[in-house]
């Protein structure tokens, strides 16, 4: 253990309450963009670049947006109290009783937890022969989008199905919204649309022989459209009639891929050794599209809906 | 690849095909792309179920990778007899919703669009993908994919019962992602005990190990996220505002099938991953399965009192369901019983998946029927009804037969089950399990007369002035009416094939 360790560890612990303490909504969504960005350290830190890309563009980039557009529509606090009758007895006696079942939970976990004699995956050895298979050379991607592909394809569907369940609840609403709250965003905007556009293309295309991918591709442009959609763009093509197929798209041409085994005499998602780069590039390019409209999707369900009908 | 391994794959990709082009299709088309679906997922599974009755295991390694590297399907005797159910309850309530389109939602601000709510058809089809890829799934993280699959679209489905339905599927919302994280962390560990996320194989390396108290502590994390799921008292206050206040074509497929996907995976973990106790001692599996087999036992109580002091049609049955869900864990005991043999195990699971089963034909044709009531008279509310069944006998039989088969009565499939675990139970030296049985039994024909009874009635003197409700609805297509008799036909048909199911049952069992 070093100092590094220590240290982050520490961070993340003190991030975690300044997520957790504070009673202002704000300061709640503050702490937990700083737990993001420990967090981000951490994995890197752990060599794990893909999860800490993953974790940075969803975790840390759209969630903590989400939460700070979230919060700026937030009730005056003397309100959001009144509601709360307990008293500083009843208050005390919730956190004991929460901070000891956290503290029991935690002691039994880690004691299993520690007293484990883990085993390696299975699949560590066989990995790097088998990747000669799959047209790309980094083994996340190989994981992903050949050995355990029908993962990929169901963790799609479902991005896929909650911007379906958005568009069920809101339907015509979230088309016809703009949401514009003034000029202090639009230079910012204006400023990373570009960056990020090109983060996305290069986050998709470094997949194959890198860190990088759909989902981490696809969080950055939905970030960029989320910016430019608060910096008052107006309407977007993306919010019109081109959301709908867009979300399924992704999934479409995945399936597509998916038949392709059957159509040539192989199984199900078994795509040939020969065309398989460019089958897999084409479903990450897809996939890309339509995980950033469905994250764009939530976007526009969930932003405060006072400030679009103002 | 042969015709069943080609069916296994198309029984979850044709589902969400079809739910991906009804998200572009005009709402009005959407109905097509649905009961084209049902017909092709019927023969799928047809083929899937006549070779798994051959007996042997369908399995079919995706991507041409078999595990530990590629995730495998896998169909045994219980996955087959989950998909049939499912595809049958699915198809019929397809049928249902296609014929009826006002029962599959209300938009928020009150409108009930002419043509169906949009969103129904991508949702169901994405959850009817989801159900069969948690029934045939040979992988334990493919089972958590699959069953967030079906606790998204099901909570999505929730909503769809309009403004008054948004804060249930909000807490469904929550209850479902705790209940999906902690079956996360109980696979994460096994994953870091066994190295292996593969069913078969993370069951070979645990009958192996010698300290078992990681994958203890991982089947109670799951079972516990599962327990919520299927909404087991005491966590089951979700379960009634939600199941209540969907659509009605929706409330069919929540309580019929979405929980079963959770059971499932249940029975799945119990069975085939928790290892054999020593004999002798009391190990702490065996203390696990008597608090949820006591935890059962008061959702039969409760559950069944709950029901009993409802005036509204829709919460009743919801509430049975609570009730019902008591019987499905009442085998974990004789599991855990280091006495136990092959042949008890076995009728243990078979009684227990015949209760299972029965509950989900029986309880998806009880809430179509009630909520074709609601539809024709705009309310559920038992006063409000009295005496409507003189003018609905198809709907009144159909109620009737369903309730046949959750009592449990003779020739119905809930008879053979409630038989079979019974006399399992006895073999093992359970008698408690009687007489569960026998209270489980009597509560629910009480609260089954109380929603059954009112409807036929005649009404009282003072009565006549609000003799005949209100009719929103004049005619009911027959289509509609067809799918809740024919799910209760099939409560009470389905028990003469008892026999066939057991058979099928004990092609991949685990002793």
């Amino acid at each position: 253990m070093s100092a590094i360790d220590v240290a982050l560890g520490l961070a993340v612990l003190m991030t975690t309450a300044a997520a957790l303490l504070p009673r202002r909504r704000s300061a709640q969504a503050m702490g937990f963009l700083g737990l993001g960005v420990m967090m981000v350290l951490l994995w890197l830190h752990l060599g794990s670049v893909d999860v800490a890309l993953a974790e940075a563009a969803l975790g840390t980039g759209l969630l903590s947006a989400l939460l700070v557009l979230l919060a700026r529509g937030e009730a005056d606090p003397a309100r959001q109290h009144a509601d709360r009758p307990s008293s500083r007895r009843r208050r005390l006696g919730r956190w004991i009783g929460t901070v000891g079942a956290w503290l029991l939970v935690t002691a039994v976990m880690s004691q299993v937890w520690l007293g484990v004699e883990q085993r390696l995956p299975a699949w560590r050895d066989p990995l790097p022969a088998s990747m000669g298979t799959t047209g790309v050379d980094h083994e996340i991607t190989g994981v992903l989008l050949t050995f355990r592909s029908y993962d990929t394809l169901l963790e799609s569907a479902v991005l896929m199905l909650a911007g379906a369940a958005v568009l069920a609840l809101s339907g015509a609403e979230i088309r016809a919204a703009t949401w514009s709250p003034g000029e202090t965003m639009t230079w910012w905007a204006r400023l990373s649309a570009p960056v990020l556009l090109l983060l996305g293309l290069w986050l998709l295309f470094a997949g194959s022989s890198d860190s990088g991918g759909a989902f981490q591709a696809g969080a950055v442009l939905a970030g960029m459209l989320m910016l430019a959609d608060a910096a008052g763009v107006g309407r977007l093509p993306v919010a019109g009639r081109l959301l709908a197929p867009l979300l399924t798209v992704g999934v479409v041409v995945f399936l597509a891929a998916a038949a392709l085994g059957p159509l040539g005499g192989r199984v199900w998602l078994d795509w040939s050794r020969e065309g398989a780069f460019a089958v897999v590039l084409t479903v990450e390019i897809t996939l890309t599209l339509g995980i950033a409209a469905a994250l764009h999707l939530l976007y526009l369900g969930l932003r405060p809906t006072q400030e679009v009908l103002r | 690849m042969t015709l069943s391994q080609t069916a296994l794959g198309a029984v979850v990709l044709l589902p969400l095909v079809a739910s991906a082009l009804s998200l572009v299709l005009p709402p009005a088309a959407r109905r097509w792309v649905g009961v084209t679906t049902a017909v092709l997922i019927l023969l799928g599974t047809t083929i899937i179920v006549a070779a798994v009755a051959q007996g042997s295991v369908q399995e079919l390694a995706l991507s041409g990778h078999a595990p530990p590297l590629g995730i495998a399907m896998r169909a045994d005797g219980l996955g087959a007899l989950f998909l049939a159910t499912t595809a049958a309850v699915g198809s019929l309530t397809t049928l249902y919703a296609a014929a009826l389109p006002s029962s599959t939602g209300v938009r928020l601000d009150g409108d009930v669009p002419a043509a169906g709510h949009p969103g129904f058809w991508p949702l169901w089809l994405g959850c009817w993908a989801g159900l069969n890829a948690v029934f045939i799934s040979g992988d334990l993280f493919n089972t958590y994919v699959g069953l967030e699959l079906v606790g998204l679209t099901a909570v999505g489905l929730v909503a769809l019962g309009g403004r008054d339905s948004l804060t249930a599927a909000l807490r469904y919302l929550f209850v479902a992602v705790a209940g999906s994280l902690l079956l996360l962390l109980g696979v994460g560990l096994l994953l870091a005990v066994t190295g292996h996320l593969d069913v078969l194989r993370v069951a070979q390396t645990t009958s192996g190990l010698e300290d078992s108290g990681p994958v203890l502590l991982a089947v109670g994390l799951i079972t516990l996220g599962l327990a919520l799921k299927t909404a087991l008292v005491p966590l089951h206050r979700w379960l009634v505002p939600a199941h209540a206040g969907a659509p009605g074509a929706v409330s069919p497929l929540l309580s019929g099938l979405v929980i079963k996907a959770a059971l499932f995976v249940l029975l799945r973990c119990w069975l085939w991953i928790l290892p054999e106790t020593g004999d002798g001692q009391i190990s702490g599996a065996q203390v696990l399965s008597w608090t949820l087999a006591a935890m059962g036992t008061a959702a039969l109580m409760i559950g069944g009192a709950t029901a009993l002091r409802q005036d509204r049609l829709k919460p009743l049955v919801a509430c049975s369901t609570v009730a019902q869900v008591g019987y499905w864990v009442l085998l974990l005991p004789i599991v855990t019983d280091p006495r136990a043999e092959g042949a008890v195990l076995q009728g243990a699971l078979g009684g227990t998946v015949a209760l299972a089963l029965c509950h989900a034909v029986a309880k998806a044709g009880l809430f179509l029927a009630v909520g074709t009531f609601k539809e024709i008279y705009g309310t559920d509310e038992i006063s409000a009804l009295r005496g409507v069944g003189r003018d609905h006998p198809v709907l009144v039989l159909s109620m009737g037969l369903a309730a046949l088969g959750l009592i449990g009565l003779p020739i119905s499939w809930g008879f053979l089950g409630k038989w079979q675990l019974a006399t399992s139970g006895v073999a093992a030296g359970h008698f408690w399990i009687v007489a569960v049985l026998v209270a489980g039994t009597l509560l629910s024909a009480a609260y089954l007369l109380r929603a059954v009874g009112p409807l036929l009635v005649e009404p009282e003197a003072d009565d006549a002035a609000r003799r005949s409700p209100h009719r929103r609805l004049r005619q009911v297509p027959r289509a509609a009416l067809s799918a809740p008799l024919l799910l209760g036909l099939l409560t009470v048909g389905t028990g003469l094939l008892g026999s066939w199911m057991d058979q099928v049952l004990t092609v991949g069992v685990p002793w």
